[in-house]
């Protein structure tokens, strides 16, 4: 019996000590992830997906990794106007589920996580793919903590695992927010181990997906320049009471941050260059295609870093949102980004008066007439038709029809302007025959033929979804996709979040600013930058340095990455989103066809909805989520919430 | 089983016959900002963009989490649910803020009030607002039905850190008296922005503001000018709106 007793306590006891004691089956472990390099690339694909950018599915109305953009970027900044934004706006933490803050603290213990954990491992892989690896959760974490200085300032730096013992205080975990300067130190020093460990191509994925050395710097450079035009403009502070600034910076720190910036774009210099595969100096259709081209082209010496999609894991659906009115998608949207006048006006090659707007009457103040209204955009720089469809001009074989009305009354001795100058009334209904919907009846005109009174493409006085502006947007629609499949979550046409051409605008920025510091830099290095865009768009070269030369610069940039998503952050590290709307009502430009001329006409007015844009100052520094503070009562908000 | 039915029914009659274990807040902080020269309010518009004022609970933190409630547009407060509490009270407007902070956030003036609020407070803050912004007599109805109003913009405060530039000078049309940055008829406003020191030359001078836009609306409408300078939030100061009634 007794024999029987201690076997039994054997087995009970020990055995089952033993037993007991492994790992739950149910919890991935850190030898499934960093015991093979398909469980890394596994953590990579969480990151990265993780990453805060500004794609094709992001708005600040609805935030990132949000399908559904139909308050898009670009109808926040004066780019352009959309039917469903009628105002400037701050980002939208908390609606729609948007969690900035939670969501960058998950993707920084991600990256903090790999970075305590891998070098356990590191004997299973070779030495350079640690290295990479390391770089790429640094790159990573440089990447979240950009994308929460830039929106709030000073943040809660985090640079390791903090793990909470249940029945212990949590006051250690709740970390005060650093100086707005120690963040991005912080972005600088994350990216700059980037640099130093990532290897010239990425070994894993070398097609601008995942990041190389030079990806970092790009983002260092855009980070650093970022960081000096926050401590030279702005003019909001935030102490707290241990005298961390945690809004606003010295502005003797700028110099060093645009020298940093300067430095991290020239390191791309012969490593990346702008796309010219379709281009030609002579030929300015050559010019618009391969502008074109740009934005699909996978094998893009110019993309540097990108965000592919998969369909159906990961989509998004610009097209649907974004395509003319006449070539809507099957689930219906179209139009949403309607290029402003003002921002049109921006460009070279069209008749200008003296004040920079669009030349569309005579010298005796009639309005100029045109057989097509194609004619008044006939010498525009190239990259202007690549960037916005202008009326009349192709699209997938179409010629995208846009027309405000037609007009009924005399031609004789010129049509004089509809409305006096400046303004903001609304069209008189006599003489004109105008159509409120896509259903349109046909006018007869006085040779007999028929016309709709609006163009396919709009414009409608009942339904917005068409070209209000007079514009619809270029940029990133693909030519070659049946309007079957013009639909929403359908897309997987890549992103491209860093391209050389604004490594080049960095560099030149930075120069400039450097120069204007007196601490090194050049105008002419900025010249010449600025020059190798203007000449690969189609541009008159810049040869005059002018009166402001870092407002040709920013002018410059606005074109050339108008809508990308990138505007709205420049506005902003400027500082003169708040001039930029200002009481702001954005201007249109509304073709009109003259029934008894036979010709068309330009009206150039304000926004017919008399939408007033007024950017509030306290939203260069966003305000921080209630739940970060109601969590952490050692951080507090920013000025002005 | 009947009993424990009712057991049941009695758990939840009771759990809904509970009341707060606290009173609601019923004390009340009232009071008034006031522009230290001329003894007026100083005027504010209503919303996120005017002057509102901060509570600091400190009995209990020396890092509270602060409580604001706006001011009324005329630069008076009145607050009816503040729970009964030592506070240290603020006003953050269009004026130079009462809590001075050197380049490295060191305190060199404090204006604040500490007070222990029991019932009622009525509070006055005396301030120095960027800018003082008068009408001059009575708004002028032209011929063309367009209005004419005359406004004189000074410095109301010698402090060195707020002499920036004038940046705006509007005026400002809305068909209530809630009339301000934030709520405006764009199509009537004259609102006019100003670089470098042009608009800062125009202070002292009696200047003469004419609506846009034809003829107004035949309704009575009001007035109201604004002006700011580029200092801290970029908030502005107001005058007193004023209205005409139309002929």
């Amino acid at each position: 019996m007794k024999k029987f007793i201690i076997a039994f306590c054997a087995l009970a006891f020990f055995a089952a000590c033993r037993k007991l004691d492994i790992p739950p089956q149910n919890i991935i472990q850190d030898q499934d992830i960093f015991g093979s390099s398909a469980g890394i690339q596994a953590y990579m694909a969480r990151l990265y997906s993780e990453l805060p950018i500004e794609d094709f599915r992001y708005s600040p109305a609805r935030g990132l990794n949000f399908f559904w953009i139909i308050s898009p970027t670009p109808a926040t900044t004066g780019e352009a106007i959309s039917r469903d934004q009628t105002s400037s706006m701050q980002e939208n933490f908390g609606g729609w589920s948007w969690d900035i803050w939670g969501g960058s603290y998950t993707v920084i213990r991600d990256c903090d996580y790999f970075i305590q954990t891998l070098p356990t491992y590191a004997s299973t892989f070779s030495q350079a793919q640690v290295s990479q690896w390391l770089g790429e959760a640094y790159f990573v974490r440089g990447m979240t903590y950009f994308g929460l200085v830039k929106r709030f300032g000073g943040v809660p730096i985090v640079n390791k695992v903090l793990n909470y013992v249940p029945g212990e205080s949590a006051d250690s975990l709740e970390i005060p927010r650093s100086s707005e300067e120690a963040c991005w130190n912080q972005v600088d020093s994350d990216f700059t181990y980037a640099m130093t460990n990532l290897p010239a191509v990425n070994g894993d994925y070398a097609d601008g997906s995942r990041a190389n050395k030079y990806v970092a710097a790009a983002f260092e450079s855009r980070a650093m320049l970022y960081a000096g035009s926050a401590a030279e403009y702005n003019t909001i502070t935030l102490f707290d009471n241990n005298h961390n600034q945690l809004c606003g910076m010295p502005s003797n720190l700028a110099a060093g941050y645009f020298q940093k910036a300067y430095s991290a774009a020239q390191s791309l210099d012969g490593v990346y260059s702008l796309y010219l595969t379709a281009w030609s100096a002579t030929d300015p259709n050559a010019q618009y295609q391969n502008f074109v081209n740009l934005f699909s082209d996978a094998s893009s010496k110019e993309s540097i870093f990108v965000r592919e999609y998969q369909y159906p894991n990961s989509v998004h659906g610009y097209d649907a949102y974004n395509v003319p009115r006449q070539l809507i998608g099957p689930n219906g949207y179209s139009a949403e980004v309607n290029p402003t006048l003002d921002f049109v006006e921006m460009f070279d090659g069209i008749p200008e008066n003296a004040d920079g707007t669009i030349q569309n009457l005579d010298a005796t103040g009639h309005y100029k007439l045109f057989d097509n209204t194609m004619d008044l955009f006939a010498t525009a720089e190239p990259r202007l038709r690549a960037t916005v469809i202008l009326p009349g001009d192709a699209f997938k074989g179409q010629n995208i029809e846009i027309r405000r009305a037609i007009y009924t009354g005399s031609s004789a001795g010129g049509i004089s302007p509809l409305l006096p100058a400046g303004s903001r009334a609304q069209y008189p209904t006599s003489q004109l025959v105008v159509s409120s919907t896509a259903a349109q009846t046909p006018y007869t005109l006085p040779d007999g033929t028929l016309m709709n009174p609006a163009g396919l493409s709009g414009i409608f006085t009942g339904d917005q979804t068409c070209a209000i502006s007079g514009f619809s947007v270029r940029k990133w629609l693909n030519p070659n996709l049946p309007t079957a499949q013009v639909l929403e979550n359908n897309e997987t046409q890549t992103w491209i979040e860093m391209r050389y051409a604004e490594v080049l605008l960095n560099r030149a920025e930075a120069a400039m600013e450097l120069a204007n510091l007196g601490a090194g830099g050049s105008l002419a290095d900025a010249m010449a930058d600025v020059n190798q865009i203007r000449s690969r768009a189609g541009a008159v070269p810049w040869t005059v340095a002018g009166p402001s030369p870092i407002d040709t610069i920013r002018k410059e940039r606005r074109k050339e990455l108008a809508f990308e998503n990138k505007t709205y952050w420049d506005l902003k590290r400027w500082r003169i989103f708040a001039q930029e709307q200002n009481g702001r009502e954005y201007r249109i430009l509304m073709p009109f066809y003259s029934s008894t001329a036979g010709k068309y006409f330009f009206d150039a007015r304000t926004d017919e909805r008399n939408d007033v844009y007024t950017y509030d100052p306290r939203w260069y520094y966003e305000q921080l989520p209630g739940g970060a503070i109601s969590k952490s009562t050692n951080v507090i908000q920013n000025p002005g919430y | 089983m009947k009993k424990i039915f009712f057991a049941a029914f009695a758990l939840f009659a009771f759990a809904c016959n509970k009341i707060d274990n606290y009173p609601a807040p019923s004390d009340t902080i009232t009071g008034k900002t006031l522009d230290e020269v001329t003894g007026e309010t100083v005027q504010t518009e209503i919303g996120g963009g005017g002057t509102r004022v901060e509570l600091l609970e400190t009995s209990y933190s020396a890092n509270p989490v602060p409580i604001y409630f706006q001011s009324m547009q005329d630069g008076s407060f009145n607050n009816t649910k503040v729970f009964g509490a030592t506070y240290n009270v603020q006003v953050q407007g269009p004026f130079v803020p009462l809590i001075q902070m050197d380049n490295s956030g060191n305190v060199i003036s404090d204006s604040s009030q500490n007070i222990v609020l029991k019932g009622t407070a009525d509070l006055t803050f005396k301030v120095q607002p960027y800018l003082r912004v008068q009408i001059v007599g009575q708004p002028v109805i032209n011929p063309d039905t367009t209005v004419t109003v005359q406004v004189t913009v000074t410095r109301g405060t010698n402090n060195p850190g707020y002499q920036q530039d004038v940046t705006d000078i509007n005026l400002y049309v809305s068909n209530t008296q809630y009339d301000g940055n934030n709520n405006y008829d764009p199509r009537y406003s004259a609102r006019s922005s100003y670089s470098g020191s042009t608009g800062t030359a125009l202070l002292g001078q009696t200047l003469t503001l004419t609506t846009v836009g034809g003829a107004l609306p035949a309704q009575d409408v009001y007035f109201r000018v604004g002006a700011r300078i580029n200092a801290g939030l970029n908030e502005y100061n107001y005058s007193v709106p004023v209205s005409i009634t139309y002929p």
